[in-house]
């Protein structure tokens, strides 16, 4: 048993289906080996734009971070991160069924994760799963898991924060397990405690005299 | 007289600025430590005090290692409190000039990400810099040969809404518009909860905005305003803050607002504009005063709300 609530898995990378079959939402996950990073300017680029990578991604790795590091070019070519921490997911809802079918992707490491809907319509049919990184400020402890930075790409077309960063990660986490390969999201099941609570706080506070275009949306809902 | 006080030199402010920014990118202030530390301590839900634990580890060894806190570097941003008396070599322009040639700097030597981009092209400098960037706000003190220079990192995403409430809306409309702003986005911790929430109420729309951000980044965890039934609102809504149960992450837990800091302008006789703005786990801000004689004080407490700040007379 781990500290929090769920069981602590330490995996390396590619995983392996295995391993991924027995991530349960709620558990803490460690990886090590090499895994790259993806978010607007890569899948736009790559998904959208149709721009091949310079390198095989499916031959390097199965796991994608929704993630730019804090890092910079030390020197001409040879760049260094400080610190990392991935990016909201549920912008990036639209880009999984490409990613997961062409690129082989089974574990997407991002922040907050998706909706369960995703989770049912896209991660189960791939037998993938949503990591999401924690705290949310834990950047320095992921900025030390990180190895070494294998390569940078894309960084003239797409900007240094926006590039496709491969790296080698020793025991990168803790990674909480959002999205299981069985649909399931862990946040979503918290939302389900919490808005009751929520909910309940409304009480009594009358409505604003003047309506805001939108407002018929429920607070308990997700908004994406 | 301060036709006769010393100008303080250009390099020294870029030498300040350069230093605040480092060390707002790295170390978390104290009064953030004690919070995050007191969370801890009664959190009661088992996953929320893991990871409350996992913040203070990250606190030490960001520092340790002189690495950023959090991997999302945020926006560097100033705020400069100038002395009346103060004089400056080159004046405010080259007072501008440092400050934004420091955040470029520290960008590179501290390895922060590069997150500032054009809005529509996406074009990245790659050093933090450019159009209005790094924002840079003033407020006055009398007497003062000093500058004060602050330095916030704040996220850049979400947690901050603005809206007209009604003078019939009263305490039940900022209630519940906190309500709202909470489950937008302390849901799922988008947010990055436990945060600090600053409220702007009053004041004309963009100042409710603007006085939102400076409660959220510019007060200590604890200070209460002076105005008591200001200073009494605080404690309601922090309270409420705390019930919505998001916690830490948003993966439910006791402590999802460390603080909440409310700042009032006085306002249009028929309305109430509100806004919030959260400052995420990621608290990251340094202060330091600089003088004449080239001293400099590195202190915790931003000291920006100063009486004379928040005037209500002519004077």
């Amino acid at each position: 048993m781990s500290q929090g609530q769920g069981r602590e898995w330490q995996l390396t990378c590619p995983l392996a289906s295995n391993d991924i079959e027995k991530l349960a939402m709620g558990d803490l996950v460690y990886l090590s080996g090499p895994v790259y990073t993806a978010r607007d300017g890569v899948y736009k680029h790559m998904l959208i734009d149709g721009n091949a990578p310079p390198i095989s991604l499916q031959e390097l790795t199965n796991v994608s971070l929704q993630s730019s590091p804090a890092g910079v070019e030390v020197s001409p070519g040879e760049f260094e991160v400080a610190s990392l921490q991935a990016t909201a997911g549920f912008r990036y809802a639209q880009y999984m069924p490409q990613l997961l079918e062409q690129f082989g992707v089974k574990a997407v490491v991002g922040k907050a994760g998706m909706s369960e809907q995703v989770y049912q319509e896209v991660f189960q049919k791939h037998g993938a799963v949503c990591l999401t990184t924690m705290g949310y400020g834990l950047g320095a402890i992921y900025g030390r898991a990180i190895k070494k930075v294998l390569g940078v790409y894309w960084v003239e077309e797409l900007g240094i924060s926006e590039a496709l960063w491969t790296f080698e990660v020793d025991r990168l986490g803790p990674l909480l397990v959002e999205g299981d390969i069985h649909g399931n999201s862990f946040f979503t099941q918290v939302n389900h405690d919490i808005n009751r609570q929520l909910m309940a706080l409304y009480d009594g506070l009358k409505a604003p005299v003047y309506g805001r275009i939108g407002e018929e949306q429920k607070p308990e809902t997700e908004l994406f | 007289m301060s036709t006769t006080s010393t100008a303080i030199s250009r390099e020294l402010i870029y030498q300040v600025a350069y230093e605040t920014n480092k060390r707002a990118a790295i170390v978390v202030p104290q009064d953030g430590l004690a919070a995050f530390g007191e969370a801890w301590e009664r959190e009661s839900k088992p996953l929320a005090h893991f990871i409350l634990g996992q913040i203070l580890e990250n606190a030490k060894l960001a520092v340790a290692d002189a690495r950023p806190m959090c991997g999302d570097t945020g926006l560097p941003r100033y705020y400069v409190k100038l002395g009346n008396e103060a004089r400056i070599d080159g004046g405010v322009v080259a007072l501008e000039r440092a400050l934004r040639q420091a955040v470029a700097d520290v960008t590179q030597d501290i390895q922060l990400r590069s997150n500032r981009v054009h809005p529509l092209t996406r074009r990245n400098p790659g050093n933090n810099t450019g159009v209005f960037a790094p924002n840079i706000d003033y407020s006055f003190e009398p007497g003062g040969d000093w500058i004060d220079i602050i330095a916030v990192h704040k996220g850049g995403l979400f947690g901050t809404d603005y809206r007209m409430l009604f003078p019939a809306d009263g305490t039940d409309g900022i209630k519940r518009f906190l309500l709202d702003n909470m489950a937008e986005f302390a849901r799922r911790g988008l947010s990055c909860p436990p945060v600090v929430v600053g409220v702007g109420l009053g004041g004309t729309k963009d100042q409710a905005v603007t006085l939102s951000k400076e409660a959220a980044c510019l007060r200590l965890i604890g200070d209460r305003h002076p105005d008591p039934d200001v200073a009494a609102l605080e404690v309601e809504l922090r309270q409420l803050a705390n019930q919505t149960g998001f916690g830490v992450m948003g993966v439910g837990g006791d402590t999802t607002a460390l603080d909440v800091h409310v700042e009032i302008a006085y306002t249009h006789t028929g309305g109430l504009p509100i806004a919030i703005s959260q400052f995420c786990t990621a608290y990251r801000r340094s202060v330091a005063r600089v003088f004449p004689s080239g001293e400099v004080e590195f202190r915790e407490d931003p000291q920006w709300f100063t009486p004379y700040y928040r005037r209500e007379g002519i004077e």
